[in-house]
C-alpha cells in the first residue's frame, strides 16, 4: 500500500504565553517551540503502522518554509520513506482551500492508494484541507477517523461522532482519510531513525513545478483572509468560596439553585 | 568558529526532549522518589530508542555518535526531571572504561547488553578511606592461578544494587612505587561469590539512583576479566573521568535549566501585591543572573564535549566544565526555590528536589575541590 | 431575494442542537438583509423533523429519499450541489460538527463557493460577511473576511457558539424537492453506528456537567463524583488525562480534542484548567471549580472557585444537596 501523508509544522501554543505581533494579524512566534501538528503525528504513525503490516511506501509532504524540514525529518525518522516540501514565496497567506490546492497538485501525478492528513491543525484549525484535497483529486474521503481496517481494495473506517458515537463506513481505494487523535500511540523518534535520515535529501517544489499560476496560490488563491487578531474576552477570575466545608457546600447549593442546577 | 549544533544534533536534542516529556509523570516520579525506585521502564524505553550508549560504536550496540550527542541527551533528560534524568543516564555508568580499554570480546559481552537495556553497569572506585584520592586502593586483587582474588570494600557505588557488572579499581601490586602504578581495573559480575551490595538508603538526593556499599570477600574472577594492560588502572580511570566529567557537567546543566524553567514559569503566573512576580525587578534580576550562569555553563560544557570529540584530551577543560556547571546547578536550584517561596520548599513543586539532586554534581566523580586541583595543576604545569 | 440556507443536522431521528443555533443566527442575518431563511432537511421519513423546523424558518426544503436514510458525504454533496445550484442562496450555513466537517469543504470546493470553517461569529457586511474564528486552539480570535466576492458564500459554525434566541415563530412552508439520486454505486458506504461505550450520554447535550481531571487520582474514586452528579441530575465528563488512563470513555472528554460543551452549569473537579480543556468548556453558563491548587488556571475561567481537597469537599456538597433538596 502506497500512502501519502500531508503534515504541518505548527507553534506549540498550548502552554505558552502568546502575544499579538506588530502586524496585528498573527502572534509573535519567536520564542515559541514548534512541532509536528498533533493530529498529523497520529496520521504519520497510522501510515507507518499500515506500511509495517502491509508493505508499500510512506511519502510525507508539507507546504511550508525550510523550517518544515524539521517535521518532515521527524516523520522520516519515525519510518516514512520519502519526504518533500512545497515552498514558494507565492504560497504566503494561503487559507485552507489554497493549501489544499497546492498539496493536491503535488500529489496528482503520484501513484497512491491512500492519503492521510490530520483532521485539523492546532494553529488555524480550519479542519478542511484533507476533505478539499479529496474533492480536488476526485477520490472519496472519510474524515475524523479513529480506527482503520484495510480490506480488499477498500477500507473500513470508524468516524468519531459526538458523544461517544462512531459511524462505521467503508470506502473504496484510493481514498483520503483525515485522522483523529487517539487512533494510535505515535512512536517516539529513535536515534536509529535520526541516523537513517541524516543524509536524506528533502526536495522542495514551487508553484511552477506544480504548474500553478500565481493567482491560484497563496492569498490570491484563497477564499478567506485574516484581517486582524485579538484576544478573546477573558473572565475576571473566580469568586472564591471560603469557609468551613459545610458553609462552602451551602454556598454551592445556593449557586446551583440560582442557576437551575438543582430542581 | 561555529556555535550552532548540527542539524542532526538538533534532531537528537528534540528526540530526547520529546521522549522524556512523554515519559514524564509527576505523580509516578514523586512515588519513585519516595520509595527510592529506579525508573526501570523509562530506562528500558530509552535503551530501545538508542539514547543509552548513543556514543558507543555501532558494532557494540551504539549509535556511533560522540559524547557531544550523549551530553545533549543527558542535559534534556535531567532538565525534564533531575531524578529520572540522572538515574537513567547513569545506567551505563563507567561502561566507557570497557569501551576505551576492553578487548573486543569484553566490549561485545558487556556493551551490547548495556545498550539494549539488559545490563546496568557500575564503576567501583571510591573506598571508605579513599574518596577523591584514588592513588592508593585498599581493595586488592591478587593473582591465584587463572584467577584474581579480590578483597576489600567500595562505597558510594552508583547502581550498586542494580548493576549487572562492575569495573573495579584494585591494587594488584601493593609494593608498586608510587602505588598508583600498581592498580588494575577488573570486571566483576553481579552474583559473584563473595560480592555483597548493601543499599545506602538515606541520602540527600538522587533517590531514584541506587547508591551502595560493595564488599568483596575472596571474590574470584578469571584473569581475562582484566581491562586493558596490567598496572594501568589508575590511568584508565583518570582518562575515563575526562570523559565522564563532561557528562556530569551536562547533568548539572540540565538540572539548572530545569529548575530555571520551573522558576520562570512560576514567576510568570504568581501574583503578589497585585503584580506578577516577573514584574518585580528583583525577580527579573534573579532570572537574568540564573540564565546567564546557565548559558555560561552550557558553553563550557559543550566546548569540553566538542574538544573530546576532536580526540583531544584536556583535563583542565573538563574539570572547569564539571566544577562550574555543578556550582551553577546548586546556585540556580537554590534561587529557584527562593522564587517559589514557601511552595519551593514543598516537594510537589519539584525545585527542592532539583536542589538536592544538584548537590551531588559538585561531589561525585571528583569534588569541586579536586577539579580545582586539576585545573590548577594544568595552569601551573605540575605533572599529574 | 437573498436566501440563507441552513443545512439541518440530525441523527437517529433527532435534530441536533447546532441546527437550532444556526437557525437562530440565520434568522437574525436574513432579517437584517431583508431576505429569507430556508432550512434544508435531507433524510428518509423525516416529515416530523420538517414540521418541527417550520416555525424557525420561512421555508423547509425537504429532500426525502431512501438513500438519505444515513448521512453520507457523497449523497449529501450530490443533493446539496443540485439544491444550491438551483436556488443560489447568498449564504449556506452548515454545522462545524463531525457531519459538517465531513461534507462542507468538499461541497464548497465542488461548487467553487468560498468557505469559512469553524466560525464563532458571523455578521453581514457590504454584501458579504464578516466572520470571527478562533485560532491557536482558542487562545486568539481572528477577524476574517471573504476574499473572493460572492455572490454566494458558505460557512460552518461551531456547535455551541451561537445562542438560541427565542423569537416569534415563522410559518415556514414545507417544499418537497426531488433528490435526483440514482442507484449508482457509491465509493463510500455507511455500514453502521457504534456506541463507544454502553450507557454513555452525549455530554454536548447535557445541561449540567460534572467534570473530573487528573486530581481524581484513581478510577476507584470516580463513583464519589458520580454520586454528586446524580444528586444534581448532571452528567459526568472529564479532561484528557482521565481518558488517557481509560478511566472514562473518550466520549466524556471535554476539550480541544474532545467535545466542546456549553452546559448551563459546569463543575470542574480536580481539573487544573489546561487551555486545551478550557477551550472546550469556557462557554458554559456557570463554571464552578474545585481544586486544591490556588493557582490552578481553572480559577481564571471559573465564576466560582473552591480551594479544597476534592475528597473532603465533594461528599459534603453531595450531602448538602441531598438534604436541601428534600426540604
Amino acid at each position: 500500500m502506497n500512502i501519502i501523508v500531508c503534515i504541518k509544522r505548527v507553534p506549540d501554543t498550548a502552554d505558552a504565553d502568546i502575544f499579538i505581533d506588530k502586524s496585528g494579524k498573527d502572534i509573535e512566534k519567536s520564542g515559541l517551540a514548534f512541532d509536528l501538528n498533533e493530529w498529523d503525528s497520529y496520521a504519520i504513525e497510522e501510515a507507518i503502522q499500515l506500511k509495517e503490516k502491509l508493505g508499500g511506501t510512506v511519502t510525507v509532504l508539507s507546504a511550508g518554509g525550510e523550517d518544515s524540514n524539521e517535521s518532515l525529518r521527524k516523520c522520516l525518522a519515525m519510518g516514512a520513506d520519502d519526504a518533500f516540501r512545497l515552498t514558494d514565496p507565492a504560497f504566503a497567506g494561503a487559507d485552507g482551500f489554497a493549501t489544499a490546492r497546492i498539496l493536491a497538485e503535488a500529489i496528482r501525478k503520484r501513484p497512491f492508494d491512500l492519503i492521510l492528513t490530520g483532521t485539523q491543525a492546532e494553529d488555524d484549525g480550519y479542519g478542511q484541507v484533507g476533505v478539499v484535497m479529496a474533492e480536488m483529486l476526485g477520490v472519496p474521503h472519510v474524515s475524523i477517523v479513529n480506527r482503520i481496517e484495510v480490506q480488499e481494495k477498500k477500507i473500513k473506517a470508524h468516524r468519531e461522532l459526538e458523544g461517544g458515537l462512531e459511524e462505521v463506513v467503508e470506502v473504496d481505494l484510493p481514498a483520503l482519510l483525515t485522522i483523529q487523535t487517539g487512533i494510535n500511540e505515535p512512536r517516539y523518534v529513535s536515534i536509529m531513525g535520526i541516523r537513517k535520515v541524516a543524509k536524506k535529501e528533502i526536495k522542495a517544489f514551487g508553484a511552477s513545478d506544480l504548474n500553478l499560476k500565481p493567482e491560484e496560490v497563496g492569498l490570491s488563491g484563497s477564499d478567506i483572509q485574516l484581517d486582524k487578531v485579538f484576544l478573546p474576552l477573558v473572565g475576571e477570575g473566580a469568586e472564591m468560596l471560603e469557609g468551613k466545608p459545610e458553609e462552602i457546600a451551602q454556598k454551592v447549593f445556593d449557586i446551583l439553585r440560582d442557576k437551575g442546577g438543582v430542581a | 568558529m561555529d556555535f550552532e549544533l548540527t542539524q542532526e544534533q538538533k534532531d537528537i536534542q528534540k528526540a530526547a526532549r520529546e521522549f522524556i516529556q512523554g515519559e514524564y509523570d509527576k505523580e509516578k516520579i514523586l512515588e519513585w522518589e519516595l520509595t527510592h525506585t529506579f525508573p526501570k521502564e523509562v530506562w528500558k524505553k530509552a535503551c530501545k530508542l538508542g539514547f543509552i550508549g548513543i556514543h558507543f560504536p555501532e558494532e557494540y550496540g551504539g549509535q556511533g555518535y560522540g559524547i557531544t550527542e550523549n551530553i545533549l541527551v543527558v542535559e534534556e533528560f535531567c532538565r525534564k526531571d533531575s531524578g529520572v534524568g540522572i538515574a537513567v543516564t547513569l545506567a551505563d555508568f563507567s561502561s566507557e572504561v570497557i569501551l576505551r580499554f576492553g578487548t573486543q570480546e569484553q566490549k561485545k559481552k558487556y556493551l551490547i547488553p548495556v545498550t539494549r537495556g539488559e545490563f546496568i553497569s557500575g564503576g567501583a572506585y571510591t573506598e571508605p578511606d579513599h574518596g577523591s584520592d584514588i592513588t592508593l586502593m585498599a581493595t586488592t586483587a591478587i593473582k591465584q592461578g587463572d584467577s584474581f582474588v579480590i578483597n576489600g570494600t567500595k562505597t558510594f557505588i552508583t547502581n550498586g544494587t542494580l548493576a549487572d557488572f562492575f569495573i573495579v579499581l584494585c591494587q594488584t601490586d601493593p609494593h608498586a612505587k608510587p602505588p598508583y602504578r600498581g592498580q588494575c581495573t577488573i570486571i566483576v559480575e553481579k552474583g559473584a561469590k563473595g560480592l555483597e551490595a548493601t543499599e545506602i538508603t538515606a541520602k540527600m538526593g538522587i533517590r531514584m539512583t541506587s547508591t551502595a556499599e560493595l564488599s568483596f570477600s575472596d571474590v574470584r574472577v578469571p584473569l581475562t576479566n582484566l581491562l586493558g594492560e596490567e598496572n594501568k588502572g589508575f590511568y584508565q580511570v583518570l582518562e575515563f573521568f575526562d570523559e565522564s566529567r563532561v557528562e556530569i557537567a551536562a547533568q548539572a546543566l540540565g538540572i539548572a535549566q530545569g529548575a530555571f524553567d520551573r522558576a520562570l514559569d512560576y514567576a510568570r503566573q504568581r501574583e503578589q501585591f497585585g503584580k506578577k512576580l516577573v514584574d518585580f525587578q528583583i525577580t527579573q534580576h534573579k532570572l537574568a543572573d540564573m540564565a546567564t550562569k546557565i548559558e555560561t555553563a552550557r558553553l563550557l560544557t559543550y566546548k569540553a564535549a566538542w574538544n573530546y570529540d576532536q580526540k583531544r584530551i584536556d583535563p583542565k577543560l573538563t574539570s572547569m566544565a564539571k566544577m562550574f556547571a555543578g556550582k551553577v546547578a546548586v546556585e540556580v536550584a537554590d534561587e529557584a526555590i527562593q522564587i517559589f517561596g514557601g511552595y519551593g520548599y514543598i516537594t510537589e513543586y519539584e525545585v527542592e528536589r532539583f536542589y538536592r539532586d544538584a548537590k551531588i554534581t559538585e561531589i561525585y566523580e571528583g569534588t569541586k575541590e579536586i577539579q580545582k586541583n586539576t585545573i590548577a595543576s594544568a595552569l601551573i604545569g605540575k605533572l599529574k | 431575494m437573498k436566501e440563507i440556507i441552513v443545512v439541518a443536522e440530525h441523527r437517529r431521528g433527532e435534530l441536533r442542537d447546532v441546527t437550532w443555533e444556526m437557525l437562530s443566527r440565520g434568522r437574525e442575518l436574513s432579517e437584517g438583509l431583508g431576505g429569507e431563511l430556508s432550512v434544508a432537511l435531507l433524510g428518509k421519513d423525516v416529515k416530523n423533523l420538517a414540521e418541527a423546523l417550520k416555525p424557525k424558518a420561512n421555508r423547509v426544503l425537504l429532500i426525502e429519499d431512501n438513500r438519505l436514510e444515513f448521512y453520507n458525504s457523497e449523497t449529501y454533496e450530490k443533493v446539496l450541489t443540485q439544491l444550491i445550484t438551483e436556488r443560489k442562496p447568498m449564504l449556506t450555513m452548515i454545522g462545524h460538527t463531525a457531519t459538517g466537517m465531513d461534507f462542507a469543504p468538499s461541497l464548497a470546493a465542488h461548487l467553487k463557493i468560498p468557505l469559512a470553517t469553524d466560525c464563532i461569529g458571523i455578521d453581514a457586511k457590504d454584501e458579504t460577511f464578516a466572520l470571527t474564528r478562533q485560532i491557536y486552539g482558542g487562545k486568539i480570535n481572528a477577524a476574517v473576511s471573504f476574499l473572493k466576492k460572492g455572490p454566494q458564500y458558505m460557512v460552518t459554525l461551531r456547535a455551541g457558539a451561537f445562542p438560541v434566541i427565542e423569537k416569534e415563530p415563522l410559518s415556514g412552508e414545507i417544499v418537497s424537492v426531488p433528490s435526483l439520486l440514482t442507484d449508482e454505486g457509491l465509493a463510500r458506504r455507511f455500514l453502521e453506528y457504534m456506541e463507544a461505550a454502553a450507557g454513555e450520554v452525549d455530554i454536548t447535550q447535557a445541561d449540567i456537567l460534572i467534570a473530573i481531571g487528573r486530581g481524581i487520582k484513581d478510577a476507584e474514586n470516580i463513583p464519589l463524583v458520580k454520586e454528586l452528579a446524580d444528586s444534581m441530575g448532571g452528567v459526568l465528563a472529564c479532561s484528557r488525562p482521565v481518558v488517557d488512563k481509560k478511566w472514562l470513555p473518550k466520549g466524556c472528554q471535554v476539550g480541544t480534542s474532545g467535545k466542546t460543551v456549553k452546559p448551563k452549569i459546569y463543575v470542574a473537579i480536580g481539573i487544573s484548567g489546561a487551555f486545551q480543556h478550557v477551550a472546550g468548556m469556557k462557554g458554559a453558563g456557570t463554571i464552578i471549580a474545585i481544586n486544591k491548587d490556588p493557582k490552578a488556571p481553572i480559577f481564571g475561567v471559573a465564576q466560582y472557585g473552591i480551594v479544597a481537597d476534592l475528597f473532603k469537599i465533594v461528599p459534603v456538597i453531595k450531602e448538602k444537596i441531598k438534604q436541601l433538596k428534600k426540604s
